[in-house]
């Protein structure tokens, strides 16, 4: 087993808990230990709170990464959000020594010093750059045979590139080898690099980008939508009614976060994984897999 | 931007714009437009056009998009100029470092006001409701963690006070 720190986030332990669920029930049969360490804050938010002072954020960002460098462990994200924050703040802090020096000097108020030791990586890059994808295709028991999965990678698993060295973001690879992994279908629609528009500051803007992909992903005919970030399922979960609300417009496109469908496939039922808690629940793929 | 308009230079805002950015990166921009093409926002908001925001910071005539209501907050934040710019200019955070510079003005908009103040005072950016400890155990989770406010409060006070 590999070990490491388990960095919660918010939204998937307050608003998401079975996502987090989800993550726990099926780490430890692709071979990761997780670390759960006392005292992490929210990570902090990349878009609302970096837009109000960046140096408050790369300080709180420093504080959480403190917490895993005097553990002495590297860090797994479950969200793209606390990926972003996280990993930026970690490369910034270690590339830019008078902004490592500022930050420290508020540290040390409470007796912290950012050393710029341990890596971060959201879990889907932890999985295949550490422990290995062949752990996943062991530990499914019951594989996904037949379901087509739109893939929604996002922006901050991937963006910017040169710090997160995840994949091209033109042409990532990841999500399909994961998806794959577990004996789906990984299906590219033609809206898959569009952003689900939750940061923008708008009554519309937010829903013309999730529409346009929802659109994207229903003419290509799949079970349902996999993704790996809260915020981009909260866009296409509670988003969807939004939009029936709205216009009328009924796209039925069931999105699942990808540990939902890991779990599915080593053979928890969809209650344990906490399908049952979706606005629109994916029930054309439990049906094909016969656990309805 | 309409024909014809005059952006006024100003290097005192200019010079604030570029301490928020830790350097002059945004001078690099030679105004190609890469940014635009693959923006989300520029795609479906009229009016939003990374390449004229980069025109006005590299000015300092940004006072309009530090206004109330600037067009800076439909940025999605995606990253995308970030990736094409031939430059290394990285849009996205000069708009992040414009926004800034409207928290110093207080004119950001009041969801974004809201949920700096809920991470500041309860360290957490969505609210916990009451029923969510029995919601997570009953589920197998652990509860969640305490966080200790005051050390986050003073990690955030402001730098003077290390002087």
């Amino acid at each position: 087993m590999i070990k490491a720190a388990f960095f919660p986030g918010c939204l998937i332990p307050i608003k998401y808990p079975h996502m987090e669920l989800a993550v726990r029930n099926t780490l430890p049969g692709v071979g990761v230990e997780i670390v759960d360490l006392p005292g992490f804050t929210c990570c902090p938010d990349p878009i609302y709170f970096q837009a109000g002072d960046k140096l408050d954020w790369l300080t709180m960002a420093a504080r959480n990464l403190c917490i895993a460098e005097e553990a002495g462990t590297d860090i797994f994200t479950i969200c793209s959000g606390c990926t972003s924050t996280l990993c930026e703040a970690n490369h910034e802090l270690q590339a830019d020594e008078a902004l490592r020096m500022r930050v420290n000097r508020r540290l040390a108020r409470v007796g912290k010093e950012f050393k710029g030791v341990i890596s971060v990586r959201h879990i889907v890059a932890f999985i295949r750059d550490v422990a290995g994808i062949d752990l996943v295709e062991k530990s499914v028991t019951k594989p996904l045979a037949g379901v087509r999965v739109a893939l929604h990678y996002g922006c901050h698993l991937l963006k910017p590139s040169t710090i997160m060295k995840v994949d091209d973001p033109d042409d990532p690879a990841i999500l399909h080898e994961l998806i794959k992994a577990i004996g789906a279908e990984p299906v590219l629609h033609g809206e898959r690099f569009l952003c689900c528009g939750k940061a923008c500051v708008d009554e519309n803007l937010p829903m013309e980008m999730t529409s346009t992909v929802l659109r994207s992903v229903k003419e290509s005919q799949v079970d349902c939508m996999g993704m790996i970030c809260p915020t981009c399922f909260s866009s296409f979960d509670t988003g969807q009614l939004v939009i029936a609300r709205k216009t009328g417009e009924k796209l039925e496109v069931p999105p699942v976060y990808y540990f939902q469908l890991l779990g599915l496939a080593q053979g928890l039922t969809p209650k344990e994984v906490g399908l049952d808690r979706h606005r629109i629940k994916p029930k054309g793929m439990l049906e094909k897999l016969g656990v309805v | 931007m309409t024909d014809g308009e005059v952006i006024h230079i100003n290097p005192r805002k200019r010079k604030r714009l570029l301490e928020k950015l830790g350097g002059n990166r945004v001078s690099f921009c030679y105004q190609c437009g890469a940014c635009v093409g693959d923006c989300p926002s520029a795609r479906f908001y009229k009016g939003f056009n990374p390449r004229e925001i980069m025109l006005r910071a590299l000015t300092g005539g940004v006072d309009l998009l530090t206004a109330r209501e600037s067009i800076i907050w439909k940025c999605s934040n995606c990253f995308n100029c970030y990736e094409r710019c031939p430059q290394d200019v990285r849009p996205v955070e000069v708009i992040i470092a414009l926004k800034n510079l409207a928290q110093e003005d207080d004119t950001q908009p009041d969801e974004v006001k809201a949920t700096i103040e809920t991470i500041k005072k309860t360290g957490r950016s969505a609210p916990v409701i009451d029923s969510l400890a029995r919601k997570r155990e009953s589920m197998g989770l652990p509860p969640l963690d305490t966080i200790d406010i005051a050390e986050l409060k003073a990690i955030l006070a402001p730098e003077e006070e290390d002087a």
